[in-house]
């Protein structure tokens, strides 16, 4: 009898599990069924799916970027900057001094990189907050960015880089769009089948478990603020292929929808951690509801209050299942 | 003689024929009309009587806040008036700053502290904010300028004592007749705009009145917010093309919106379909005009709009009347004349340099 009452309550906990893993995908889906039985002759078209996977990399690769470091527990809140100073210093490389724009891709990849120790140096030397650290050396790059760009907007990037992330399709959509999912396969395989990305994790749940436990925490930490600056020079160079331009402040706006989409992608696929595929889907989940309302011809302020939203709503909704789970177990 | 008659109405019915399809509809024509004047190099009209500019002047200050110092057309505005100003000889200082209206505050303190003539508002710091400091400054007589702000036909803001205006309703007026023009009086815009800067209510103002004026357009609109223009533009032109195939114009009425059309268009794969046009002419937007990525960019030059807001202020400070038509002229930038501004496109170039004499002799510099 208590054999059956503890295999019913496993039924009931793996079926809260599952639900729990694909809610925000049965949301996402039902987002697009409402729209596409409103408006099925624009919403339900391969062209409209196209566009709105293919305009999306610069935000999924920002928010892959910023859950390393959330994992191993800390913020970086440099990355935006990080971002825009990767665009800005390729079109200045590029336009400005007529470099090829394969040597200007690596001279910002390389600066990504190098930003991400930076922060890593003051956090992990210093032991000061990464919060407060990234935000100044977040600043610090604004600064630098407005210098080095003249404040101004560059065009002219060259046409190879422009036709490699939005011109040139496959099925259809935009090359960007592969990049960005080709990421986070591989972030998807790192945190889940590697022993580096295991350690990142378990340094997040516990730093001071972790270093008895013989892990080198401030290795592992520096490795993710490295992976978090890279990623997000990565992702500047996605924004100047998406707008053939650099321009030294529009980049910024992309901090908060990536932070929104890292933790929304928490409450789903892997409840509880910040993980690659609850990051893109969320992205998604969030582009088509904001399109599908653009194409009702819905005001503006509704895509904010939809935004929002969802965002609570989903995290509230998560918090109630594993309450419930708690409760099962 | 049968044949003959059948061939001679056959030639008159194809003349009639190609006559109406080459034939431009009143509209069009209209709009064609109206653009016409602003496709020549801009002459150097006085907006006021010629007055000694260096006597009057002499130790006054003036302090100006701009909405914000990371904001390029801003920047090259303020250089203009600071070269201005060292040339007739008075002391103009800036309030740098990040946008943030407490830093505007303290520019207003530091104006009033330090007993400063005239604060000028540049572009988008906007005084309806800052109706206590106006208010404090004028009391300490200093007076309050907003420029680059508001357009001609829109009220004072906020109680400052003066303004100068920029031709916005115009500008927005040249941009629908520009596809209405090319569409031969069929426009369907997409319009782009961002109510929470003032100037955007006056450039509305001239689209739709022109759009009024055309049975066979269309418009719809879109509003982006300043923080979310770079996250929210592609994003809604993407889904305002994908909702109607037969718009054919995309028009964001500032240029710097320019750069996030460009690839929704693209990644629509409407690029053929679906052409832009937009105001402002900032350099890298006149260089996608130049790749063929934007038609037409209408450019207000900035050196001019630094003059010529330096001009409207030296008068307030000299007691002169105020100017209420600063006379800053607007000009096309399409595929035919793009060039002019540079390769790579350079700021304040293409519009000639007439106004430099002008502004010389009209202060008395000469």
């Amino acid at each position: 009898m208590a054999g059956k009452a503890g295999a019913a309550r496993g039924g009931n906990k793996a079926l809260v599990d599952g639900f729990e893993r694909l809610a925000l995908v049965f949301v996402f889906a039902a987002t697009i069924a409402v729209f596409g039985y409103l408006r099925p002759e624009s919403f339900f078209t391969w062209s409209n799916f196209a566009a709105i996977l293919g305009s999306q990399s610069v935000i999924v690769v920002t928010a892959l970027g910023l859950i390393i470091p959330l994992t191993a527990g800390d913020y970086d809140l440099s990355i935006a900057n990080n971002l825009t100073f990767a665009a800005t210093l390729l079109a200045v490389l590029n336009v400005n001094h007529q470099l090829p724009v394969g040597f200007a891709i690596a001279a910002a990849l390389a600066a990504g990189a190098a930003i991400g120790v930076v922060n890593a140096f003051f956090v992990l030397y210093f032991r000061m907050n990464s919060l407060i650290v990234t935000m100044g050396v977040g600043t610090f790059m604004h600064g630098l960015t407005l210098w080095l760009g003249d404040q101004q907007t560059i065009s002219g990037v060259s046409d190879g880089l422009v036709n490699a992330v939005i011109v040139n399709r496959l099925l259809g959509v935009p090359l960007g769009f592969y990049y960005a999912f080709g990421l986070c396969a591989i972030l998807w395989y790192y945190l889940t089948y590697t022993a580096a990305g295991r350690r990142l994790l378990f340094v997040g749940r516990g730093r001071e478990v972790a270093r008895l436990s013989g892990v080198a925490v401030d290795r592992v930490r520096l490795g993710g603020f490295v992976c978090s600056g890279l990623l997000g020079a990565i992702a500047g160079v996605l924004y100047v292929g998406t707008t053939g331009a650099a321009d030294p402040s529009s980049g910024l706006s992309f901090l908060l929808p990536a932070f929104a989409a890292a933790f929304l992608g928490a409450t789903s696929i892997s409840p509880g951690r910040f993980n690659p595929w609850g990051t893109i889907i969320s992205v998604y989940f969030l582009v088509t509801g904001i399109t599908g309302l653009s194409i009702l011809g819905i005001s503006n302020y509704v895509q904010d209050l939809f935004y929002g939203g969802a965002l609570v709503i989903a995290v509230t909704l998560s918090q109630i299942v594993r309450g419930r789970e708690e409760r099962l177990a | 003689m049968k044949r003959s008659i059948a061939v001679a109405s056959l030639v008159a019915a194809f003349q009639i024929l190609a006559g109406a399809a080459l034939a431009e509809s009143p509209e069009a024509a209209r709009a064609r009309e109206q653009l016409e004047s602003y496709r020549k190099l801009p002459t150097f009209q006085a907006p006021g009587e010629a007055f000694d500019a260096a006597a009057c002047m002499k130790g006054k200050s003036i302090l100006s806040i701009p909405a914000s110092s990371a904001v390029p057309f801003i920047k090259t505005i303020q250089s203009s008036m600071s070269k201005v100003a060292q040339k007739v000889g008075f002391n103009l200082k800036i309030w740098e700053n990040q946008g943030q209206p407490t830093q505007w505050v303290q520019g207003f303190d530091h104006a009033i502290n330090n007993k400063f003539d005239l604060i000028d508002l540049m572009a988008g710091a906007d005084p309806r904010f800052l109706v206590p400091q106006v208010k404090a400054a004028e009391a300490a007589g200093l007076k309050v300028v907003a420029a680059h702000l508001t357009g001609y036909e829109q009220p004072i803001p906020a109680g400052v004592s003066g303004v100068v205006p920029i031709d916005y309703k115009r500008a927005g007026a040249l941009l629908a007749d520009w596809a209405i023009a090319k569409t031969d009086g069929k426009a369907n815009a997409v319009v782009i705009g961002i109510n929470d800067v003032l100037s955007t209510e006056s450039m509305m103002t001239g689209i739709k009145e022109e759009f009024g004026k055309c049975a066979g357009c269309k418009m719809s609109y879109i509003n982006v917010t300043l923080p979310e223009m770079a996250t929210k533009t592609q994003t809604n032109v993407q889904a305002a093309l994908t909702a109607d195939p037969s718009v054919n114009y995309v028009i964001p009425i500032y240029d710097v919106l320019s750069q996030w059309v460009v690839p929704a268009v693209t990644i629509t794969g409407k690029s053929d379909k679906v052409k832009v046009a937009t105001f402002n002419g900032t350099p890298f937007a006149i260089g996608l005009v130049q790749e063929g990525k934007v038609e037409v960019d209408i450019g207000e030059n900035l050196d001019w709009i630094g003059h010529a807001v330096i001009d409207a202020e030296m008068r307030m400070i000299c007691g002169l009347a105020p100017v209420k038509d600063p006379k800053i002229p607007l000009l096309i930038f399409d595929k035919s004349n793009a060039d002019t501004a540079g390769k790579p496109p350079q700021v304040n170039t293409g519009y000639g340099d007439a106004y430099i004499d002008g502004y010389a002799k009209l202060w008395k510099l000469k």
